[in-house]
């Protein structure tokens, strides 16, 4: 190249503030290679890409030095804005004098001195580009859910609806997640299971979706466009093609009323074979090979009583976990989220007393498929309570917990009190100790008005400790509203908990290479703007894995989700993004280090030819193997060695 | 032979004399030798409200003069244990705040060094020696009894600072007190204060705290309450009477120091553990004792 | 620019807020700035059902700025420094200690030390500790002394004079 322009951004006052950027851009026009410089205040805006373009045409330039904000701001647009003026996007060098420049230093002066040596070192590379063309590879027009709760439902829906083949993998034996251990739904009280099993049934039955539940994720390789997935079927011991739901098994098995039922959170028993909830999709009876007597000892009494109940002799105990391995062009992450273990607060009394519990444990107790078919009591003596307190903020907002807001407590406990005035009465007291209310979205706050009309004690402080003892359980508060401390003799306490992410999430970021927010949930590409990418191209993010919020926000994400994995597989192919390295066939001998370093599998040695060769699809263009290649075979387009140094030269 | 060197603070050597006698009695039988360490004052912490920078000095002071003996200190009382722990986390993190205190040290030739491991009472018995060397030691066990333990505050929190014992479910004395073949039950008012601090200013609250305590153990049908710290063994033992005045109960609850409970349990004379200086009915918990296995 | 407190007509005294927020950061305490008043303090208070100690409202009142009200009040010395505050704060912050910080305002400010405290600050400074040895009473009614229980001499001080030079220097400083 060596007809350069040189545009020097204002960014407003963010860089003009600090650099003079009149003064760069004069600096700039006398520098070899340059044949003109400017200074503009929104290179970004629609007149500084005219601005670009038109200089392109008169100037005849051959590539581009803007200096402005960092590149993961505007790089995409510009390269854009070059290819329009007629020339090669790659021939777009961008100097972040925004971030790594103004903003981090208060001396003008300083500043601008060191603006002039950034634009020195970007014209230097400037250079040195050479033209060049993006890749393509084929997509794969099939999607793959992780997660059939609610998140995943939807958008598996959506990518079944535009056309597409789709995965779901459910790791329980059921899809339905969260939803299906709600009883009702907030603020409009709907009934949970009621809205949610229709959708599950569309997800059965749609011929474009292919159901694994009781299956997880093992390992993804490969690039967007082309995945290549490991799932773990694992073994049932129940054959679903013989199996009807008839639950007989169940009801015959030898640990009937024995086993801690997960799904009614530990609060009822279950037998070792089980199906979760009677609206399970798919209702099969699934076998659990920890609680199983023959699955553990190899005998069931003289023999398993399942067998015998079972007609169609669905039992199977010599089956095996089976792997399948999926292609696929894009992936929707909605594994959901967990409570926080209340006992890690043993002041509220959780490990101490049954009668403390949480707001899911309670939605339990009110479902009418829960551990009580419905009735509200109290799991120490199975009696209605005459008094019921939440407390709000369990581990959450807390420095020493979780730091975060939960989003869901307080709407949840308000809709618990509507729901309790029906199931136990005027005359049962309910008490509610807040730090605010956070009613927040459509519809909210009718609803907070609706439960402050309900003869609810609202008490605006948080207590520090719940007591329980021989004569009951009493919890002070301190109220500020009435600037009164209150002791409270209750029989029921509700916990409403922190939302953490989901046990298992550490190990299944590093299987997908998500990042994760300090929080722990995993990290989208940026909080206003693309709230359901991740920095993993192709991969999305659905539902409360990425942060915890209700179920209109998880539904109207996993919508985006589907749309952003649909943009994806629309195309038959993808462009992929040319700074990547290649292998100069001359020098490589062949040694395979670069293979070894490469994070992203995006190295083969070829057999044939003994020399290295570059995945394009796959390769990110992290350096790697430049730095590793012992005899400079590897290298990185237009961002050589030669490039590097020249660059150094003129900064230092 | 372990040596350690003991860091008394105010109450325990001027008048909670049964602490110090039951700890001399029972340490050695664990192979631990007390080295006498002359020169220490009082922590400061009672005084933190009158001056922080006195508090922090006094307690450095004494540390420093640990650090000169080169030996783990057992720090028996709470409130010098809290005192001299947050000293150390300072003095350790802030650089300034070092020099500026040895500066003032420097008149009595002393420096900070930080060298010091600090223990107190529960944690040597339950982490340093052990349940298992506690349980072989015990040779004349007083049998079923509940015991209700009584923390405090001082030794359990803040836990940011790093206490030896846990804020929220603290189980070390019920660990040693099963050790020595007591039951320890759970108990709602577990983890409430004693009232001590408030002595210099409030004291008919100080008391009544107290004997809402007491009281609440005594209804609870507890045999008797364990301590590990002067002050609340003061409120509880030595002002019971007075405390069952303020509240208007009739309080007849025996509170003895864990290290004379060790001491019994082990076979040493009750005079030795300074017994007849508790004023709360001890006996009626040790009687049974006389009369059963013995 | 001022904030005045209509009840009291006292304004915010910034730099006294600045001031004991710099002592709490010295100590390696969280500031008061992030207290949400959630008044879970106050809530778990040991002294407040006796003695009304609001600890949340301590620290409402050092976010604003007055001062002066609570250093020269008798609701700060009711404190029991039982630590709960601070143990269970979700924000870390610590009532306790700037309890503490206040009552050391009110002492240098010349205010008139409450209780006990004189008595317990002058032995300290004369013989280092806040009591000498008590001849107690056993359960039978006999008085013993120290020795009488075969208890050795009690450490004390190796020079009173500088121990009492190194203390009278240090009692008013602050943090």
């Amino acid at each position: 190249m060596n007809r350069l322009g040189v545009f020097v951004c204002h960014c407003g006052l963010n860089i003009a503030d600090r650099v003079d950027v009149r003064a760069v851009a004069e600096y700039a026009s006398g520098m070899e290679g340059v044949v003109m410089a400017t200074d503009y205040k929104y290179m970004c805006s629609d007149q500084g890409a005219v601005l670009i373009k038109e200089a392109i045409k008169e100037h005849e330039l051959d590539g581009v030095v803007i200096a402005s904000c960092s590149p993961r701001m505007h790089e995409h647009t510009f390269r854009g804005v070059a290819e329009e003026g007629g020339i090669n996007p790659y021939n777009v060098e961008i100097t972040n004098i925004r971030e790594q420049c103004s903003w981090a230093h208060d001396d003008r002066e300083k500043a601008t001195e060191k603006a002039r040596g950034l634009v020195r070192a970007a014209v230097a590379k400037a250079l040195l580009h050479e033209p060049l063309e993006r890749s393509r590879t084929p997509v794969v027009h099939e999607a793959l859910v992780i997660g059939g709760g609610i998140a995943g439902i939807q958008a598996s829906l959506d990518l079944a609806d535009d056309g597409y083949k789709v995965h779901v993998v459910e790791r329980e034996p059921t899809i339905g997640g969260r939803m299906a251990q709600l009883d009702k739904t907030f603020p409009t009280l709907d009934c949970s299971s009621c809205i949610l099993t229709p959708k599950m049934m569309e997800v059965q039955n749609h011929p474009n979706i292919d159901l694994l539940t009781y299956s997880e994720v093992e390992s993804v390789d490969g690039a967007v466009g082309n995945y290549t997935v490991k799932v773990r079927k694992k073994a049932r011991y129940v054959d679903v093609d013989k199996c009807t739901g008839c639950n007989e098994c169940a009801l015959a098995c030898r640990m009937v009323g024995k086993v801690d039922d997960r799904f009614n959170l530990n609060l009822g028993k279950r037998s070792a074979c089980y199906i979760s909830f009677p609206q399970a999709i798919p209702l099969k009876c699934t076998i659990d090979p920890d609680s199983c007597l023959m699955l553990r000892f190899g005998k069931c009494g003289d023999h398993p009583l399942c067998v015998e109940a079972c007609e169609p002799k669905a039992i199977d105990f010599t089956q095996e976990d089976e792997v399948v391995e999926l292609n696929v062009g894009s992936i929707v992450v909605a594994t959901g989220f967990d409570l926080l273990d209340a006992g890690l607060m043993p002041e509220l009394g959780y490990s101490r007393s049954g009668d403390v519990i949480t707001t899911m444990e309670l939605e339990r107790l009110i479902s009418t498929s829960g551990p009580t078919a419905g009735d509200v009591v109290r799991p120490s003596d199975g009696k209605a309570p005459n008094s019921v307190t939440f407390v709000l903020c369990a581990g959450s907002r807390d420095e020493t917990q979780c730091t975060w807001c939960c989003r869901i407590g307080c709407m949840s406990v308000l809709k618990h009190v509507y729901l309790l005035r029906e199931k136990l009465g005027e005359k049962t007291e309910i008490n509610i100790c807040y730090t605010d209310i956070r009613s927040f979205g459509k519809g909210y706050e009718e609803f907070y008005r609706k439960i402050r009309g309900k003869n609810t004690n609202f008490f605006r402080g948080r207590p520090s400790e719940v007591r329980t003892g021989p004569e009951g359980i009493k919890i002070d508060v301190f109220d500020t509203t009435t600037n009164k401390l209150f002791e409270i003799d209750t029989q029921l306490v509700v916990l409403a908990p922190a939302l953490v992410p989901r046990e298992g999430s550490e190990e299944f970021a590093r299987i997908l290479g998500l990042s994760r927010s300090g929080d722990g949930f995993f990290l989208e590409a940026h909080p206003k703007l693309k709230p359901m990418d991740t920095f993993v191209n192709g991969i999305f993010l659905a539902g409360t894995c990425q942060g915890p919020k209700d179920i209109s926000d998880t539904v109207s994400q996993a919508s985006g989700a589907a749309s952003r994995a649909s943009t994806i597989l629309s195309k038959d192919e993808l462009e992929n993004d040319p700074l990547i390295a290649w292998v100069d066939p001359e020098a490589c001998v062949g040694c395979g280090v670069c293979v070894e370093v490469c994070a992203y599998s995006a190295r083969e040695l070829n057999v044939v030819t003994g020399i290295a060769e570059v995945n394009e699809a796959l390769c990110t263009g992290c350096g790697a193997c430049i730095a590793a290649c012992p005899s400079n075979a590897s290298k990185h387009k237009n961002f050589t060695k030669q490039q590097l140094i020249r660059m150094i030269d003129e900064i230092v | 032979m372990r040596k350690i060197a003991v860091y008394p603070g105010c109450m325990m050597p001027t008048e909670q004399y049964a602490y110090e006698m039951s700890i001399r009695a029972t340490l050695p039988r664990f192979d631990i030798e007390i080295v006498e360490v002359d020169g220490f004052s009082c922590c400061g912490e009672p005084l933190k409200s009158i001056s922080q920078m006195l508090t922090l000095t006094l307690s450095s002071r004494n540390l420093a003069i640990a650090d000169r003996e080169g030996l783990d200190l057992l720090i028996p009382c709470p409130m010098c244990h809290l005192a001299l722990s947050e000293a150390k986390r300072i003095l350790d993190s802030d650089e300034e705040m070092r020099d500026r205190i040895n500066s003032k040290l420097s008149a009595e030739e002393l420096t900070y060094g930080g060298t010091t491991r600090l223990f107190h009472i529960i944690d040597l018995l339950h982490d340093e020696i052990g349940l298992d060397a506690i349980k072989e030691k015990v040779t004349s066990p007083l049998g079923d009894r509940n015991i209700a333990t009584h923390y405090g505050c001082h030794i359990i929190r803040p836990a940011e600072l790093g206490r030896p014992v846990d804020s929220e479910d603290p189980k070390k004395m019920e660990s040693i007190l099963g050790a020595l073949g007591f039951r320890s039950e759970y108990y709602p008012e577990k983890l409430d204060c004693c009232g001590a601090p408030l002595l210099p200013v409030h004291p008919e609250t100080s008391l009544t705290k107290t004997g809402q305590k007491l009281e609440a153990v005594q209804q609870r049908g507890f045999d008797g309450m364990a301590t590990a710290c002067p002050w609340c063994h003061k409120m509880y033992d030595s002002r019971q009477k007075k405390a069952g005045e303020t509240v208007g109960a009739k309080l007849h609850v025996p509170v003895l120091y864990i290290t004379q409970l060790l001491g019994l349990a082990m076979g040493i004379d009750g005079a030795d553990l300074g017994l007849e200086l508790n004023l709360s009915p001890v006996d009626e918990l040790i009687h049974e004792k006389e009369g059963g296995e013995g | 620019m001022t904030v005045t407190d209509l009840t009291s007509m006292a304004e915010a005294q910034m730099e006294s807020r600045q001031e004991i927020n710099d002592r709490l950061s010295r100590l390696m305490d969280e500031v008061s700035d992030y207290c949400y008043q959630c008044a879970k303090c106050t809530s778990g208070c040991e002294a407040h059902k006796l003695l009304e100690l609001e600890p949340h409202k301590i620290v409402a009142l050092l976010k604003r700025g007055l001062i002066d009200e609570m250093v020269n009040s008798d609701i700060i010395w009711t404190c029991m420094s039982c630590f709960k505050c601070r143990e269970r704060c979700p924000q870390r912050v610590a009532p306790v200690n700037i309890l503490f910080t206040l009552k050391n305002l009110a002492v240098a400010s010349g205010k008139q030390v409450p209780g006990n405290y004189t008595a317990m600050m002058q032995s300290t400074m004369t013989i280092g500790f806040i009591q000498d040895v008590q001849s107690v009473q056993t359960r039978d009614g006999e008085v013993k002394k120290r020795e009488d229980l075969d208890l050795p001499a009690m450490s004390r001080p190796g020079d009173p004079q500088k121990f009492q030079a190194s203390v009278m220097a240090v009692a008013m400083e602050k943090v």
